[in-house]
Formats: structure tokens, C-alpha cells, sequence
């Protein structure tokens, strides 16, 4: 246990480790660069996205040879000429889908030119005037088959087409035999939808494709930014410590300060520096996300203020578990490499949930996912990965256990880091299993 | 006053014994070389008063007290392997390492510069450890122990590598503790130090204490029986020595006869006529006990 003056020791390691890893390059670049990079990597990666998708909508013209008749095309059809009678899309505004019906339509940019021979749209398929045609035989009727003809090339539009073709035959073949909202059902049953979710206790949220975006971003980020915290944080943790061993630094930090107040000041110091840094990824988001504010109060998505709130408690007791567990691991590395080698496994434990992350995604609450949250390897990001998914499905036994767990397993981490750090601390070289236990017997 | 005393330190690594018992007293206000050949011992006794290692068996005492975690504040220790964060500032890192003695971050700040003045290194002060020379680096290790002005202080070879004009500064800055009170335990290879600085010495071995005392009286008690004398004309042959090698300009070695002493070498070289000038005990140097000590050990084993 650490007394007053215990104490103030600790202090002055955790004011220095926090103020020396807060002023690393490393640690500036990560915490203000990353934000900046993927925002300038989104703005890469949109711009041309965005004058792609805008080139698309130039009309690609397809041609169209119906030798018997069967589509009776008079002239060019385009899906914004849809032969769509005017009491349908009365209709459909009555009910409030017109402007649903226009937004479809405005999106189709295809047109379809009829020919009078297959030699003409050939000609004109060949001089790249078309984006390819269509042969619709006089037996169509009896057999279904039609021709298609494309340019040699790579055409990625080619089945949006054949989807807006196959809405032109159906139009075309129910025109004048089914009553024309009939006609206009068959032709798209499912033309525009409306989402709700089901909550467990009974409510209803929208589940439209926003909705189903944040739901499984949220969590991702929340997850992703938990960890790569946790992780580098621990790194810090560790690099420090194999620093100082390499720089003889430890001696004279031994004979200031013991082990534990060493060790409870870099914890505290470097988890601040982690702490820092989450809040200032969080603040970006925040500053980023001002724009898709309004996105998510129109689709009524709830956000995860409980996760946001557990975010912070989380954070330090899986910091100071793994960070403990790293410290303890990485110092009995003579050096920086020794030390990632030996806390390697660490990592890769932490990483474990983003490894299963596609199972979580698509069970979030499922038997995995329950498992894992009882485990302190994984208890913190699938603790935060659940409550920002869905709170309803997340009990609050699973979450007071959990904690539990956590906090019993990190004080046993804080423990064995504490024994291994101050055999590793003495150790000039790496000192082998019986060493460590012998030094772990006589230092208990 | 006793302001430290080992008493029966024994301490092993595994199987190999380190320390055997080791006991000793270090006075308030001296400076006490700690001495002894590379596995001596000299270091672990070193880390254990640094309560970095904990001994086998034996007591610590420090300031009247058994030794405690508290009593750290007001001890200083410049480890042989040293170094220093070497992506920080100087000033900074003094100032960390004067705040772990207790010091107030801004008295640790304002003494690090006072500090570095009395090094010669004002100019340091904003630089990066790693831009800094290896004879400006250990400076500045000095200075960042001594900078919290410890009681007791073990300084680990604090001169290898300086060049003459700074082992004389880092010289002074021991004779100025000790005019001021404070007390060194100064551990080093050597021995011309030891003799210019030294009030006491304690020499291990194999883990074991084989010289102690004042400096003055070790050297006496490893002498051999030698005078040197300068006197004016031959030396007439006297009973009390044995006999006399002339090394010139009137300058004499005379290995005394067994059971005498230079006293009464002196008494009847006066009486048989002889003019002398001056007549001096030769004390064996430090460095020729050191050797003698550790062959003698050598070969006990």
C-alpha cells in the first residue's frame, strides 16, 4: 500500500510520464494526425466517388429490335417517360409516395431506342453510339428468349440495365390487360419500402437503411477507437519502461521511488495520456458528425449514451489491465524488441474482438458475444460493442458482472505486473522461467 | 557519528554468494571510498542501501534508524550504469529527478540551473540529453544527483571518462559536501583519488570486508618497514636498518630491521653521526594494497 509521501511520488512519475508522452510525436500524430488523415482520405476517396456517381447519370442508350411487335416501341422510352398513367402517380401522391416514385425515376438514367433491324443497332453498337441492344424475336411470347448484344468491353451499368429493360417488356406486356395500378404493382411490387424495428420491450424505432448505417458503424468505431486506445496507450507503457532499462535510467528511478509507486505512477500517468487521447478522437467525431446531426434525429436512431457513458470506466480498467499485464511482460525484455516480443501476446488477446468482429456484427447478442463479455480479455470492447448495439438485448446482471470480472481480473493483472515489473526492473538480461518465479517467491 | 553502518550483510544470486557478512560504519561528514576489484560485492551493497535489492540476512542502519523507504529522500546514488532520458531536455530531466527527491517542482527547476552553473554547463540547459558529449552527460548526472543536497550520497566512479580539468571540478564539489557536512561514499578503481580524497576507506573482496579504517592508518598497517631520508653525506651503517638503497641527490630507502621501529632508526642514525634533513615513514601507495589485497585473496582461494 502506498502512504502520503507514496503517493506524491506517484504523482510526480505520472505528472512526467503524462507530460512526456503527450509531448512524443508519436503520440501528436496519432492522436491529431489520425482524425485528419482519414478525414483527408475520406475527401480522397469522395471527390472522384462523387463525380463518378454524377457521370453516371448521363443517359447510356441501349437499342432495342422487336421484328414482331411485342414492345411496340415508337420511339425512345426513358424511365423518367415511364408510361406510368397520370391516375397512378395521383394516386401514389395521395398517399404520400409520389415523391418517392419521382426520386426513383429521376435516379434511372436509360434509354431505350428502338431499331428497325438488328443490322442498324449493330452498326450503331459498333460505332459506340449505344451502350449495347436488345433482340426481342417475334416467338419471345412462346419461348421468353431475348438477345443481348454489348461492346467488347467491361460495362458494369450492363444488369441495372437489364433490370430497367425487364421493367419496360412488363409494362409493356400488362399495358391495356390489368387495371393500371395493378399493372403498376406487378411491374414493382416492392418499388418503395418503409422500415421499423421491433425494440424488446415493444417500441418502435425506424429501421431504414440510415438506422441500420449507425447501428453497425457506431458500435465499429466505438470499438475500434477503444481499443487502438487501450493498445497504444499499453504500448507507451511498455516502450517506456524498455527505455529506461536501455538507458540505465531504472537505478536511479529505483533508489527514488519503489516499484509499486513506479509502476501505479507510469499506470496513471500514461492512462491519462490514453484518456486525452479518446477525448480528442471523440471531439473530432463530434465536430465531423455536426453534418449527419440531423441524418440521425430524422431516423430517429437513439445514441449510445450509456456506452458513451461507460466509455471512460471501461477505458481505464482495460487499461489498467492489459497495461499491467504489458508493463509486467515488457520489462523483463532487455530492450525495446525483447519487450514487444514478450507483450506480443497481450495484443493479440486485446485484439480478439476486432478479430471476431464479423461474427459480432451479425449476432451482436448471440452466444459468442455473451461468452466474450465475461471474459477480461474481452469484457471491456464487447461490453461498450453491446450497449452501443442494441442496450435493450445487454442486461444489467451481464454488465454488473462483467464489471466484476474485469475489476477482480485487473487487480490479479495489477498484481502479477507488479512482481514481474519489479523482476524485470533488476534483470539486466532476460531472466529465464525459474528465475522469475524464485525472484517472485522471495519478492512476495 | 555513525550516519551509516552495515551489519552482517550477506546477500547470494542463486547459488553464488555475493556478500559474506559484511560490516562496516561510515561517519557523518567524510568522504568513504568504497573499494574493491570488478564482483566484489561493491555494487550489491550498493543496492541494497539503495533498497533496490533486499539482502539475505544483515541490517541497514541510516540515520540512527533501521533503513526505510522514507529515508530515500535524503540519499543520493549515481549508479556505475547510468544514463538519462535521452529524447528530454536537460533541465527537464533534473527537474524530474529532484521532484522524486522531494523537491517542489519549481525548487527542483531552480536548482537545476544553479546546478548546471556550478558544472560549467549553463549553456546545456535546453539542449536534448542525446546532443549532449559523454563528459557533459555524466556533468550533468553529477549535477542531477547532488542537486537535492542528500545527507548520504554514493557516487559510482563519477570520474571515469572526465578529463583532468573536470575530475578536479567534480574533486571540488566532494570537498565542498564535506566542508558543508554531508557525507560521500565514493566507490572507484582509483586509488590517487582515494588517497587525495578519502578520510576512510572499506575495501571488499569476494564479498567480504578486507581493509578498513582511515586512509592514513591503512596504508601504515601495509607498509613495509621503509624510511625515506635526505641527508647530507653517507649514512653510516646503524644496527635498526637493515639496509640502504641510494636512489640520489642525497635521497636514501632504508628497510628497517625486524623489530624495529623508525623512531629508533631515527635515534641511532642522529647518534652515529648522520646530518639529516628529513626523514619520512614510506606509506605503500593505495593502489599496492589494492593489488597485494586481491592477488592475497586470489590466491586464498
Amino acid at each position: 500500500m502506498l502512504n502520503r509521501k507514496g503517493w506524491r511520488k506517484t504523482w510526480t512519475i505520472a505528472t512526467f510520464e503524462f507530460l512526456t508522452a503527450v509531448r512524443r510525436p508519436g503520440y501528436l500524430i496519432t492522436t491529431f494526425g489520425m482524425p485528419l488523415f482519414l478525414a483527408a482520405y475520406s475527401g480522397i476517396v469522395a471527390i472522384p466517388a462523387y463525380f463518378a456517381s454524377r457521370a453516371v447519370r448521363e443517359p447510356a442508350v441501349y437499342g432495342v429490335v422487336d421484328p414482331g411487335g411485342v414492345l411496340r416501341l415508337q420511339a425512345d422510352v426513358t424511365s423518367s417517360e415511364s408510361p406510368m398513367p397520370e391516375a397512378v402517380k395521383r394516386a401514389l401522391d395521395a398517399t404520400g409516395r409520389g415523391g418517392a416514385v419521382d426520386t426513383e425515376f429521376m435516379e434511372s438514367n436509360f434509354v431505350f431506342r428502338p431499331f428497325p433491324s438488328e443490322a442498324d443497332a449493330r452498326t450503331a453498337l459498333a460505332g459506340r453510339k449505344l451502350k449495347g441492344y436488345y433482340v426481342v424475336p417475334a416467338d419471345y411470347i412462346a419461348k421468353g428468349v431475348v438477345d443481348i448484344y454489348t461492346p467488347d468491353t467491361i460495362n458494369i451499368a450492363g444488369s441495372e440495365a437489364r433490370g430497367q429493360f425487364s421493367n419496360l417488356v412488363r409494362q409493356r406486356l400488362l399495358s391495356g390487360r390489368l387495371d393500371e395500378l395493378t399493372s403498376a404493382r406487378v411491374v414493382s411490387p416492392l418499388k418503395d419500402t418503409r422500415r421499423f424495428s421491433v425494440t424488446k420491450s415493444g417500441g418502435m424505432a425506424d429501421g431504414g437503411q440510415a438506422a441500420g448505417i449507425v447501428r453497425i458503424v457506431v458500435p465499429l468505431i466505438f470499438t475500434v477507437l477503444f481499443l487502438m486506445s487501450v493498445l497504444m496507450t499499453s504500448g507507451y507503457l511498455m516502450q517506456g519502461t524498455a527505455t529506461e532499462k536501455e538507458n540505465k535510467v531504472v537505478d536511479v528511478l529505483l533508489a527514488s521511488a519503489n516499484p509499486d509507486e513506479i509502476l501505479a505512477g507510469k499506470l496513471l500517468g500514461l492512462g491519462g495520456a490514453g484518456l486525452l487521447q479518446i477525448a480528442v478522437w471523440m471531439m473530432f467525431l463530434l465536430v465531423g458528425g455536426i453534418g449527419i446531426v440531423p441524418l440521425l434525429l430524422t431516423s430517429q436512431v437513439e445514441m449510445p449514451w450509456i456506452a458513451l457513458a461507460l466509455a471512460i470506466p471501461l477505458f481505464l480498467i482495460a487499461f489498467l489491465f492489459f497495461g499491467s499485464l504489458m508493463l509486467g511482460t515488457g520489462s523483463l525484455g532487455s530492450n525495446m524488441r525483447e519487450a514487444q516480443q514478450l507483450a506480443m501476446v497481450w495484443s493479440l488477446t486485446a485484439a480478439l474482438p476486432m478479430m471476431m468482429m464479423a461474427v459480432l456484427l451479425r449476432e451482436p447478442h448471440g452466444t459468442v458475444a455473451r461468452v466474450m463479455t465475461w471474459l477480461p480479455f474481452s469484457a471491456g470492447p464487447l461490453i461498450m460493442f453491446r450497449a452501443s448495439t442494441d442496450l435493450d438485448f445487454l442486461n444489467w446482471w451481464e454488465v454488473a458482472g462483467s464489471f466484476a470480472v474485469l475489476l477482480l481480473s485487473t487487480w490479479i493483472a495489477i498484481r502479477i505486473g507488479a512482481r514481474l515489473f519489479r523482476i524485470g526492473l533488476l534483470s539486466t538480461s532476460r531472466p529465464k522461467l525459474a528465475e522469475i518465479l524464485r525472484q517472485a517467491r522471495l519478492s512476495s | 557519528m555513525v550516519i551509516l553502518a552495515f551489519d552482517n550483510i550477506a546477500k547470494s544470486y542463486g547459488d553464488t554468494p555475493a556478500l559474506r557478512g559484511v560490516s562496516f560504519d561510515v561517519h557523518a561528514g567524510e568522504i568513504f571510498g568504497l573499494l574493491g576489484p570488478n564482483g566484489a560485492g561493491k555494487s550489491t551493497l550498493i543496492r541494497i542501501l539503495m533498497d533496490i535489492i533486499r539482502a539475505d540476512s544483515g541490517e541497514v542502519r541510516v540515520f540512527g534508524e533501521t533503513r526505510r523507504r522514507e529515508h530515500l529522500d535524503r540519499l543520493g546514488y549515481l549508479p556505475e550504469e547510468r544514463g538519462l532520458y535521452t529524447k528530454l531536455t536537460v533541465t527537464d530531466v533534473m527537474t524530474y529527478f529532484g521532484s522524486l527527491k522531494g523537491l517542489s517542482r519549481a525548487e527542483a527547476r531552480r536548482r537545476s540551473r544553479e546546478w548546471l552553473d556550478r558544472v560549467e554547463l549553463p549553456h546545456v540547459a535546453g539542449w536534448k540529453i542525446d546532443r549532449l558529449s559523454k563528459g557533459m552527460s555524466q556533468k550533468v548526472q553529477i549535477a542531477a544527483v547532488l542537486l537535492s543536497d542528500p545527507e548520504l550520497c554514493v557516487l559510482d566512479e563519477p570520474t571515469t571518462g572526465l578529463d583532468p580539468v573536470n575530475v578536479r571540478l567534480v574533486q571540488d564539489l566532494l570537498l565542498e559536501r564535506r566542508r558543508n557536512g554531508r557525507t560521500t561514499i565514493l566507490s572507484t578503481h582509483q586509488m590517487n583519488q582515494v588517497e587525495a580524497l578519502c578520510d576512510r576507506v572499506a575495501m571488499l573482496n569476494r564479498g567480504r570486508l578486507v581493509v578498513y579504517g582511515e586512509v592514513d592508518e591503512v596504508r601504515r598497517h601495509h607498509s613495509l618497514p621503509e624510511v625515506r631520508v635526505h641527508a647530507r653525506g653517507p649514512l653510516p651503517p646503524v644496527p635498526a636498518v637493515a639496509s640502504v638503497i641510494e636512489d640520489g641527490e642525497g635521497s636514501w630507502r632504508l628497510m628497517l630491521a625486524d623489530g624495529s621501529v623508525p623512531s629508533d632508526a631515527l635515534a641511532t642514525l642522529v647518534r652515529a653521526g648522520a646530518v639529516i634533513d628529513r626523514f619520512e615513514p614510506m606509506l605503500a601507495p593505495m593502489e599496492d594494497i589494492f593489488l597485494r589485497v586481491v592477488r592475497e585473496g586470489t590466491e586464498a582461494c
